[in-house]
C-alpha cells in the first residue's frame, strides 16, 4: 500500500520511494526505505498529512504521499 | 548675506536627495560578482 | 596563527543555529545582503579566549550542500571557494538533540570538505525531558571531532564552544565518508581525470550543476578515462550518497545515543492535537490573528500620536529660534516633517515583527502552514504562502523573500505576484489619518467603527490577493514540479534576546533603509513647492495684495493668501493641476493628486507630502490632522475629506502598487522586468475604477 491509504495513529515501515518523483529533499529529511512512519494529524481531506518519519515530523500533501509505498506492522 | 548662504544650503541638500534618489531607483550602480564553482580550476583550490 | 578566524555555523533550520549566533554575537552583529543577490548575510564578531577574535558568519539553514533553493546554494559556494574572505577557517554544524540523526547529514557533508569542523548539540536542556542519553567521548571518537553539549535557553555550554573554537587547529579534517564507494567506476574515472582535486568536492560541482541549470558545466568534460552522466543518473546516485550518509550516522548513534522513551514526555502531541485541530485549530488561528490585528491599532495609537505631536512642535522651534531663510524653512517643514513621516512607523513595525518573529520562534507557523495548505491551493497558492500574506502585513519586501522556501514555481509566483495586495504597514498611516477624519466615532457592539474599518481595508486586502491568486492559477500556464513538504518543528518557547533582536534589526533597516528615500522625497517635495517659475509665482506678493486691495484683510489674512497663491503656482502646484482632470472623477483635488503622485515612489510619503504641503500654505501651528480637516473642497465646498473622497482614497491605496522597492524586489526574485510591470499596470487600474465607483457611488 502506499502512505496515502495510511490512517491517523497507525505506523508502518517504508519499503521503497519511487525516486523520480520524490525530490532529494524529502530522502534527506529522512524518507528512505527502512524508517518508521506514523501519521500524526490530517488536516481536513486528509491533506496535506503531518507524519513522524523516524523522529522527524513534517507534512507533505497526499499526492507526493502515493509515491511512497510502506508496509504497516500488523499485516 | 545670511539669506545666500541659507540659499546655498537649500541647493547643496537638494542636490544630495536628487542624486540619492536617481542611483536608489534610475541608474543602480550593478556589482555583479558571478561567483560559479564552474570556472577556473572549478573555484575549489 | 592569524589574529582574526573566520567561523561559520551551518545547520539544518529549526535547530537554534540564530539562538547559537545571538549567544556568540550579542550586539555585535550586523545583517546584509550577499552581493548580487538578495540572501541575508548575518555576520558578527566574537571575542575568544586568549585574545583571538573570531569573524562569524551565520549562513542560511540548510538540510544538505545539495542546494535547491538560492539561500541553500549560498552555503555551498561559500564552502567551496577557498578565495572567498569569509571562507571558514572552521565550521561550526549545529544540531538539535532532538533530531541528532537527521542533523548530522550535513555534519557528514562539511566534514567531507576537510574543513575543521566542530559539533555543537543544541538543547542539551531537552534531554532528560526526552529520555536521551548520549555518551560523548564514543560520538566524538566516532564522528572524528570535538563535540559542544550547549544549551542557549539555559546559557550553558558557550564558554566551551568558543574555547573548542580558539583551538580549531587541533580538529581532524579526516573526512566521514570515503565518495569514491558510492560508485566506484565512476568516481575512479573521475579522479583519473582531476588527479589533484578532493574527490568530493568535484561531485558537489557536478551535482550542483544538475540543480542549477544556470551554471555551466564548462571545467568538468568528458576525458578518455571520463564520462559524464546523465542527469537521472546522477539523481540516482545522490540517492544512494544520502543513504550511505544515514547508514553512517545510524552506526554512530547506535553506540553513542540511547532514548529512553517510557521516559519521554510530550508535550507536543497534545498541543498539536488541539492547534491542528480541524475545528479549534482554525479557530485559534482566527483569534491570533484578530488579537495581532487589535492590538496593533490599539497599542500603537499612543506612541503614534506623541510622535506626531512632538514633531510639529519641534518644526515650531526651529521655524522660531534660528534666523529666517530658506533654510530654516527647508529644516521646519521639509526636513523634520520628512522625518516625523518615519519616526512615526516605529511603533507598528515593532510590534508586527514581534509578532512575527513569537509565531516563527515558536514553531506555530509551520502549524498553520499545515492548516491553510489545503485552503490556498484552492487558489492556486501553497500553505506556505501564509507566511508572506502574514508578514506582508508589516511589509511587501520581506514577505516576497519569505517566499523562496515555496518548493513550486507556479505557487510562487502567484504569491510573488499578489503579495502587495496585503495591507503593509505603509498603508496604515495613510489609512489611519483618513479613517480619523472621515469615520465617525462611535461603537458598534464595542468596536469602534475607526477600529472596524481599519479590519475591512485588511479584509478587504487579503481578498484581493487572495481573489487574485484565483484569477492568475487559472490564467497562468505554467508547469512546474508540484511539491510540498514542511517540517513541523518542536514547540518552543521563544527566547525573549532572539525575539528582541528580530525587532531591533527589522526596525532598524525600515529606518535607514525606506527612511532614506522618505527624506530625500521630502526634500525634493519641498523644493517644488516653494520654488515655481514665472511671474505668477515670483510676484505672488504684488498680485495677491492688488486683488485684495479693496477687501481690507488683516496682516495674517494677507500672508495666507500670498503663501496659498505661491503653493498654487509653483512647480509641484503646476504639476498637480495638471493631472487633477484624471484625479477629479475620484474626488481628489490638486493637492491630493500630488501626493498620490509623489507616493508613487513608496506609500508613505502621502502623509508627510501632505504635511509638506500643507505647512507650506498655512502658518498656524497645528497637526497635519487638523490642517487636513480644515481643507475646503474648491469647486463643491465643504470640507475636501468627506465620506466620498475618504472612502475613495482609502480603496485607492488598497489595491494600488505604490512602492518603488517591492517592484525591485519583485524583478530581482522573478528575473524578469515582465511581472513587476504587469503588478504596477493592473494593481494601478484596479485601484483607479475601484475608487471611481466608490466616489460616484457615494457622492
Amino acid at each position: 500500500m502506499t502512505l496515502a491509504e495510511l490512517k491517523r495513529g497507525q505506523n508502518a515501515i517504508i519499503t521503497d520511494v519511487s525516486s523520480k518523483k520524490i525530490p532529494l529533499k524529502l530522502l534527506e529529511m529522512g524518507c528512505l526505505p527502512g524508517n518508521s512512519v506514523e501519521l500524526v494529524q490530517v488536516a481536513p481531506f486528509s491533506d496535506p498529512m503531518y507524519l513522524n518519519i523516524n523522529g522527524t515530523h513534517l507534512a507533505i500533501r497526499k499526492e507526493t504521499a502515493i509515491h511512497i509505498l510502506i508496509e504497516t506492522n500488523d499485516a | 548675506m545670511n539669506g545666500i548662504i541659507q540659499n546655498i544650503f537649500v541647493f547643496s541638500s537638494l542636490t544630495i536627495a536628487v542624486v540619492f534618489l536617481v542611483r536608489k531607483f534610475v541608474w543602480t550602480p550593478k556589482k555583479k560578482t558571478t561567483k560559479t564553482c564552474g570556472s577556473n580550476d572549478c573555484g575549489c583550490h | 596563527m592569524p589574529k582574526q578566524i573566520n567561523v561559520a555555523l551551518i545547520g539544518n533550520p529549526n535547530t537554534g543555529k540564530t539562538s547559537v549566533f545571538n549567544a556568540l554575537t550579542g550586539l555585535n552583529q550586523k545583517v546584509g545582503n550577499y552581493p548580487g543577490i538578495t540572501v541575508e548575510k548575518k555576520e558578527g564578531v566574537c571575542k575568544l579566549p586568549r585574545g583571538v577574535k573570531a569573524h562569524i558568519i551565520d549562513l542560511p539553514g540548510t538540510y544538505s550542500l545539495n542546494a535547491s533553493s538560492l539561500d541553500e546554494s549560498v552555503v555551498i559556494e561559500l564552502l567551496l571557494n577557498k578565495n572567498d574572505k569569509d571562507y571558514p577557517d572552521v565550521a561550526v554544524v549545529i544540531t538539535d538533540v532532538e533530531n541528532l540523526k537527521r542533523n548530522l547529514l550535513i555534519y557528514t557533508q562539511i566534514k567531507d570538505l576537510e574543513i575543521p569542523t566542530i559539533l555543537v548539540i543544541n538543547m542539551s536542556d531537552r534531554m532528560a525531558y526526552k529520555g536521551i542519553s548520549l555518551d560523548i567521548e564514543k560520538l566524538e571518537a566516532q564522528l572524528d571531532t570535538k563535540i559542544a553539549l550547549i544549551s542557549t535557553r539555559k546559557k550553558q555550554g558557550v564558554d566551551n564552544l568558543k574555547d573548542l573554537i580558539s583551538n580549531y587547529q587541533n580538529l581532524s579534517i579526516e573526512p566521514c565518508l570515503s565518495t569514491q564507494d558510492i560508485d566506484i567506476d565512476y568516481f575512479k574515472g573521475l579522479k583519473k581525470a582531476f588527479p589533484n582535486q578532493s574527490l568530493y568536492k568535484l561531485w558537489l560541482v557536478i551535482t550542483q550543476d544538475v540543480n542549477f541549470g544556470k551554471i555551466s558545466r564548462n571545467t568538468i568534460k568528458d576525458t578518455s578515462s571520463f564520462k559524464t552522466k546523465k542527469d537521472s543518473d546522477l539523481k540516482r546516485l545522490q540517492q544512494k550518497e544520502t543513504i550511505k550518509r544515514y547508514q553512517f550516522i545510524n552506526n554512530v548513534l547506535k553506540e553513542g545515543q540511547t532514548i529512553d522513551l517510557k521516559t519521554a514526555k510530550d508535550l507536543r502531541i497534545k498541543l498539536d492535537r488541539i492547534l491542528t485541530h480541524k475545528v479549534w485549530g482554525y479557530l485559534i488561528f482566527g483569534i491570533i490573528l484578530l488579537t495581532i490585528f487589535q492590538a496593533i491599532y490599539d497599542w500603537s495609537s499612543v506612541p503614534m500620536d506623541f510622535i506626531d505631536n512632538a514633531f510639529a512642535s519641534l518644526s515650531d522651534w526651529t521655524k522660531n529660534t534660528l534666523p529666517a531663510g530658506a533654510f530654516t524653512n527647508l529644516l521646519a517643514e521639509g526636513i523634520i516633517s520628512g522625518l516625523g513621516g518615519i519616526v512615526i512607523f516605529i511603533p507598528q513595525i515593532a510590534f508586527l515583527f514581534l509578532f512575527i518573529a513569537v509565531l516563527e520562534e515558536s514553531g506555530y507557523m509551520s502549524r498553520v502552514v499545515f492548516l491553510m495548505d489545503r485552503i490556498m491551493r484552492r487558489f492556486g497558492l501553497s500553505g506556505k504562502s501564509v507566511v508572506p500574506l502574514i508578514s506582508g502585513t508589516a511589509c511587501a519586501i520581506p514577505a516576497i523573500m519569505a517566499t523562496r522556501n515555496i518548493e513550486s514555481w507556479k505557487e510562487r509566483l502567484i504569491t510573488i505576484l499578489v503579495t502587495p495586495f496585503t495591507t503593509c504597514s505603509a498603508r496604515l498611516p495613510v489609512y489611519l489619518i483618513i479613517i480619523s477624519l472621515v469615520i465617525p466615532e462611535g461603537r458598534f457592539f464595542g468596536l469602534s467603527y475607526q477600529a472596524l474599518t481599519l479590519m475591512l481595508l485588511y479584509l478587504i486586502g487579503f481578498g484581493a490577493a487572495v481573489g487574485s491568486a484565483w484569477i492568475l492559477n487559472k490564467i497562468l500556464k505554467i508547469k512546474s514540479r508540484k511539491f510540498f513538504v514542511v517540517e513541523m518543528p518542536n514547540y518552543k518557547l521563544p527566547l525573549f534576546k532572539n525575539v528582541a533582536l528580530t525587532v531591533l534589526e527589522k526596525t532598524k533597516s525600515f529606518i535607514f533603509g525606506a527612511g532614506k528615500i522618505i527624506l530625500a522625497i521630502s526634500i525634493v517635495l519641498w523644493f517644488l513647492a516653494s520654488y515655481g517659475p514665472g511671474t505668477e509665482f515670483n510676484n505672488a506678493e504684488e498680485i495677491v495684495t492688488e486683488q485684495y486691495a479693496s477687501n481690507n484683510l488683516s496682516q495674517i489674512e494677507l500672508e495666507q493668501k500670498i503663501a496659498s497663491h505661491k503653493l498654487e503656482h509653483s512647480f509641484i502646484g503646476i504639476a498637480g493641476h495638471a493631472i487633477e482632470p484624471a484625479i477629479r472623477p475620484l474626488g481628489y483635488d490638486w493637492k491630493i493628486g500630488i501626493a498620490i503622485v509623489s507616493s508613487f515612489a513608496a506609500r508613505e510619503v502621502f502623509v508627510g507630502t501632505l504635511a509638506t504641503i500643507y505647512s507650506v500654505g498655512s502658518d498656524q501651528e497645528a497637526t497635519i490632522k487638523n490642517r487636513m480637516a480644515a481643507e475646503v473642497n474648491p469647486i463643491l465646498g465643504g470640507p475636501l475629506f468627506n465620506l466620498a473622497s475618504g472612502i475613495s482614497l482609502l480603496l485607492f491605496y488598497a489595491f494600488a502598487m505604490q512602492c518603488m522597492s517591492t517592484l525591485a524586489i519583485v524583478k530581482r526574485e522573478t528575473n524578469s522586468w515582465k511581472w513587476p510591470i504587469l503588478q504596477l499596470t493592473i494593481m494601478t487600474a484596479i485601484a483607479y475604477i475601484v475608487a471611481l465607483i466608490a466616489y460616484q457611488f457615494l457622492k
